[in-house]
């Protein structure tokens, strides 16, 4: 079974001349099929850690296990590529490229993957995934005339338009109001199942762990409890 | 690529500021480098349609032809090359062309030679410009230097030096108008061979030697430079200032797993689209500006420079576009992240 695993991941950075260790030793397993809520206080480090764990940024030390390989050594290029191939994004604010619409904006994201296939089969993933996020209708809208919960559903359908195997998202909800809230949370929950995705969310908010499967609290960079 | 077109489209405005200041500013390069031109021709068509080969100066003429005597030994040595090599001077002298009016000529006289007719004792040829002063051939002509009168025998195209016409006259009648007899240049169309007591130029560099016509030159190919190093930078600076409002959005696209290659890619494809299509208008409209100069103005910018211009601003504006874009390497796609939505 694949997954992802953070086996001692230490993180510090320095504070002037002082150095501050923000993790402090996180073991975390990420499963098939499952959305992980990493929840906790302001600056306990989920941002952090899920960052690290999409290599966005270095680790001091310990190991990122994925497909069997440790991660932490391998070359910029190809975490690169496993990043545009097997990850998918989604960020606080949607993020879009302002001058593409919703459409091209999933395109390009086909081609940041090098997925490969016809234009006319890429045609249709589209129109699979725009169903899957109910935006079918705004197809050839740009970003600026999006609601925001709109844009936050094209940020989703963008991520998992190449069938990514991990899906980060850093509160994902925190710019919506609380129906739009759950929507997404709940299509992020149905997607993570049916497309059998590892998803780690990071939020702030009780009641979107209606919406995960199992949650992991920290607390001052460290893992405090999971269930 | 699709996001440089694409960003293109939705930003037309912003585009095509930018293109027009590359317009304005390759038009006028092209202008001056035609007016560059065009003067040269005016000031020096009779050297400038030289063949390729090697000019003879007497050592002690301070690079001047005027002050240079090729010693006759040394000539005859020269001219055993055959009838490609010949010697010849150039003195400024006024035509008469009716009772009040004059105008400045330069007479040249050679020997023999493959290139220029022969002309006979009494007998001139113009250069085809003094046409338009209702000169003919068959009229007799005099110069304020003497009292002897010479016919016109015939024209030749393009023979101009230091911006006036060239005159063609017979040795003999050269010698008795300016009180000499040595040669001051000899021309053979072999390269380099070294002579005792004379100093070898090439083409362009006997053409340098003329105060005149350096001096216009240098003066306006700097300014040619100038402007293309101008827009060089003008290029750099517009992109690095896109670029800058941009950055949000390359951050986000490298977290996402785009190559960096790629965003250079769009930088260069936007830059290539810019430049080719103010490139393509100002080239247009300097052939316009071409047929609307006035004729007294020399201006002549041949395809082949314009193209050689072209490619110019093409490399400028590449080296300009890929400085300013080396910031994109080193975005923190976390940064961008973290920032608020651009
Ligand atoms: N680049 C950095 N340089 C220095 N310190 C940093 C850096 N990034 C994070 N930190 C520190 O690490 C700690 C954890 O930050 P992190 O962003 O992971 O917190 P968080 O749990 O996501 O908080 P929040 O809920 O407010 O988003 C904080 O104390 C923060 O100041
Ligand atoms: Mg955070």
């Amino acid at each position: 079974m694949s997954q992802l695993q953070l086996e001692q991941v230490r993180k510090s950075f320095m504070n002037g001349e002082v150095e501050e260790e923000v993790l402090k030793g996180v073991n975390l397993t990420l499963n098939k099929g499952e959305v992980t809520a990493l929840i906790g206080s302001s600056g306990s480090g989920k941002s952090t850690i899920l960052s690290i764990a999409a290599s966005l940024q270095p680790l001091s030390k310990g190991r990122i296990i994925f497909d069997h390989q440790n991660l932490v050594e391998l070359k910029p290029e190809q975490i690169r590529k496993i990043r545009a191939q097997q990850y998918g994004f989604v960020f606080q604010q949607s993020h879009l490229v302002p001058f593409l619409t919703v459409e091209e904006q999933l395109s390009l994201m086909l081609d940041i993957a090098e997925v490969k296939g016809s234009k006319y089969d890429k045609q249709i993933e589209i129109k699979n995934v725009l169903e899957k996020v109910e935006m079918t209708h705004r197809q050839s809208a740009y970003p600026a005339s999006l609601s925001g919960g709109e844009k936050q559903r094209i940020a989703v359908a963008r991520a998992i338009i190449h069938r990514p195997k991990v899906l980060f998202a850093d509160e994902p909800t925190a710019s919506l109001d609380s129906k739009k809230s759950n929507d997404i949370m709940q299509l992020i929950q149905e997607l993570t199942h049916s497309l059998e995705m590892m998803t780690l969310i990071v939020t702030h908010e009780e009641e979107m762990l209606e919406y995960t499967d199992r949650v992991v609290k920290m607390s001052d960079g460290e893992i405090i409890t999971v269930n | 690529m699709i996001l440089a077109w694409k960003e293109i489209k939705n930003n037309k405005a912003k585009f095509s500021i930018v293109g027009s200041i590359i317009l304005l500013i390759s038009l006028l390069t092209f202008i001056i480098s035609g007016l560059a031109n065009g003067l040269s021709q005016d000031n020096m068509s009779l050297i400038k349609n030289f063949p390729d080969g090697t000019f003879y100066m007497a050592e002690d003429s301070n690079n001047s032809y005027a002050q240079s005597r090729i010693d006759e030994k040394k000539q005859m040595q020269l001219l055993e090359n055959g009838e490609y090599s010949f010697a010849f001077s150039l003195q400024m002298g006024n035509l008469k062309i009716d009772s009040n009016k004059q105008k400045n000529v330069s007479l040249m006289t050679y020997t023999d030679n493959k290139y220029y007719q022969n002309i006979d004792n009494g007998e001139i040829v113009l250069d085809h410009s003094l046409k338009k002063e209702g000169i003919k051939a068959g009229d007799q002509l005099s110069f304020r230097q003497s009292e002897n009168s010479f016919e016109v025998a015939g024209f030749v195209d393009d023979a101009r030096f230091n911006h006036s016409p060239v005159v063609l006259i017979n040795q003999n009648d050269f010698n008795n108008l300016f009180r000499t007899q040595a040669f001051q240049i000899v021309f053979s169309p072999i390269f380099n061979k070294d002579i005792d007591g004379l100093n070898a130029y090439s083409n362009s560099e006997f053409l340098n030697t003329i105060p005149s016509y350096q001096a216009e030159q240098m003066t306006l190919n700097m300014i040619v430079w100038f402007l293309i190093i101008i827009s060089g930078m003008l290029f750099a600076i517009f992109f690095y200032m896109m670029n800058v409002q941009k950055l949000g959005m390359y951050g986000i696209l490298k977290a996402l797993g785009i190559r960096t290659n790629t965003l250079y890619t769009m930088i260069w494809t936007q830059m290539g689209i810019i430049t080719v299509s103010a490139l393509i208008s100002s080239a247009l409209l300097s052939q316009v500006f071409q047929s609307i100069a006035p004729t007294s103005m020399p201006y002549s910018l041949p395809l082949t420079s314009t193209i050689q211009l072209s490619i110019l601003f093409i490399v400028v504006g590449f080296m300009g576009a890929t400085l300013s874009g080396i910031q994109i390497k080193r975005i923190d796609p976390l940064q961008a992240i973290q920032q608020g939505e651009a």
